[in-house]
């Protein structure tokens, strides 16, 4: 049986797509088969995230039409085979499907599938109530941002309202500079409000930024990158192995330590 | 200063209840004689204007499964639950999904009680026992509760999480924090044994002498009955358990150890 997990936030732009693309890629990398649904219909972007804009083909509305089989909508990652897209329409609004339809394209999916990831849309409409309907489990992605951490609340509460009782955290783009500075939310002030299990810590990093737009996700990256490292965490975490949190905060810099970044800027 | 001497300004809280505050259009469960009544809010009573209180189907449900996940271990397993539906307009799919809702938690709906002839007809075709009463005591105000006090004290388990709004005509009883963007609005007092940051309203009825006690204060408004007051802007760096009162000044807070002995005193 696949774990069928919803990626949601409430707040938009935090991260839920980057967050999704990463996940699965990282899963698909540890052997696993992952197919990854984009909810968001009328807005998609995970295709972008991932570089398969311009394999789609179908999506999941022909499909439920009944104008394509399955299988030809599914779009299967070029660097990852274990990992398939089921892209949304972009055409279409919200309330091109039900929460109904949702379910049966999960069910279609069958146990071909170790994991069912779902990228939910923005806000608590209609999409988000379609992405959360087929869903046994939650991960919330916030920002350290009190609008972000008020939206995540609401939406842990409607998503327990719905069943999804097992929900995790994913606290993203953290600043370790500015939290020790006291300008941020720190990791501890954000799970105190929300109260969920912490699956992991993603730092601000510019190279997400870098990879997003070349719709290369970060873990796939040969160089090591501490958010790609995140993710490949988060992964774990996922999949119930006890991996320790990153050491995210900035070391106070030395004589040494500067000494290898300028040897490391000169070597790459 | 006793923080129960009644306040100068205000009458004795038998004056007229607040009309803005109703605290009956919440799903509430209840148990009497023996039997576990789910009562759902009436529809006539939100006509005038699209409230805070539950009015879609959709919130109601919603309600539903936050009072049911809330108090898991306060009925026995199979328990067998009457619907009081009033005059809410149910279809089969509702029943249902009512049913279901309850089944997850081991409750048995069995008996539906209403004074809608289609919602009696929809939960005779579903198979539950249907009493209908006549929709006339609808419109006398009068259902089934007499004019009491106070309802008995509603003892929650959860989260009050931001969108979340809890109304009670009696006390509330929270084990769990109010976060940010939450809401306990109460008859009576609200304690809550965790941490308060969100809005909470005793003695919404009127009563000034209701009291918010909390483990850690931090909220955003605290009303008594008709005062308000602002939470501190900056947080405490030390908690302790902390209540909240009114005075002829307005709302005071105080440390709870306090309170309990000036009361035992005064």
């Amino acid at each position: 049986m696949p774990r069928i997990i919803v990626v949601t936030s409430g707040k938009g732009g935090v991260g839920k797509t980057t967050s999704t693309a990463n996940l699965g890629m990282a899963l698909a990398k540890r052997g696993r088969n992952v197919a990854v649904i984009d909810a968001d219909f009328g807005l998609r972007n995970l295709d972008l995230l991932l570089g398969l804009e311009n394999r789609i083909v179908y999506t999941a509305l022909e499909v439920l039409a009944g104008e394509c089989r399955l299988e030809q909508a599914l779009v299967k990652d070029k660097r990852q085979p274990r990992l398939v897209l089921l892209p949304a329409a972009q055409t279409r609004m919200k309330d091109a499907i039900s929460a109904q339809q949702m379910k049966q394209l999960v069910e279609m999916l069958g146990n071909k599938y170790d994991y069912i990831l779902i990228d939910s849309p923005a806000g608590i409409e209609q999409g988000f109530q379609n992405a959360i309907a087929p869903a046994q489990e939650g991960i919330i992605v916030t920002t350290p941002e009190i609008a972000a951490v008020r939206d995540a609340d609401r939406v842990i509460g409607l998503l327990e309202a719905n069943n999804v009782k097992k929900i995790n955290l994913i606290v993203n783009r953290i600043r370790p500079a500015m939290v020790l500075a006291n300008d941020m939310m720190s990791v501890q002030d954000v799970r105190e409000i929300l109260a969920i299990p912490l699956l992991g810590v993603v730092p601000d990093d510019e190279r997400v930024i870098v990879s997003t737009n070349r719709g290369e996700p970060l873990v796939l990256s040969e160089t090591a990158s501490l958010a790609g490292t995140a993710f490949d965490n988060i992964a774990r975490r996922l999949e119930g192995e006890k991996v320790e949190f990153l050491d995210l905060n900035p070391r106070p810099e030395t004589f040494f330590s500067r000494l290898r970044k300028f040897f490391n800027k000169k070597i790459l | 200063m006793t923080p129960n001497a009644s306040p100068g300004a205000t009458s004795a809280p038998d004056s007229q209840a607040t009309p803005e505050v109703s605290l009956d259009m919440q799903v509430r469960l209840k148990t009497e004689d023996g039997q576990l009544l789910l009562l759902l809010p009436s529809e006539t009573n939100t006509s005038e204007a699209p409230t805070a209180a539950a009015s879609t189907w959709t919130e109601l449900w919603q309600q539903l499964k936050v009072r049911l996940n809330a108090g898991e271990r306060f009925w026995q397993a199979n328990a067998e639950v009457q619907l009081m539906a009033s005059d809410r307009l149910l279809d089969i799919r509702q029943l249902q999904e009512i049913a279901e809702a309850l089944l997850e938690v081991e409750l048995q709906l069995k008996r539906v009680h209403t004074n809608r002839r289609q919602t009696a007809v929809a939960a005779a075709t579903a198979g539950y026992c249907v009493e209908q009463q006549p929709p006339v005591s609808s419109l006398s105000k009068a259902p089934t509760e007499k004019p009491q006090s106070l309802a008995e004290p509603l003892y929650l388990q959860m989260t009050v999480r931001s969108g979340v709004e809890i109304r009670h005509p009696g006390t509330v009883v929270l084990l769990g924090d109010v976060n940010p963007g939450g809401s306990v609005i109460a008859g009576g007092d609200i304690l809550v044994w965790g941490r308060l940051r969100g809005v909470v309203h005793a003695g919404a009825g009127g009563n000034t002498k209701s009291v918010i006690m909390t483990l850690q204060m931090e909220p955003m408004v605290i009303r008594i009955a008709k005062y308000v007051a602002r939470g501190p802007e900056t947080s405490p760096a030390q908690f302790f358990p902390e209540v909240a009162y009114v005075t002829p000044q307005g709302i005071r807070i105080g440390r709870a150890s306090d309170f309990d002995k000036s009361m035992l005193i005064g």
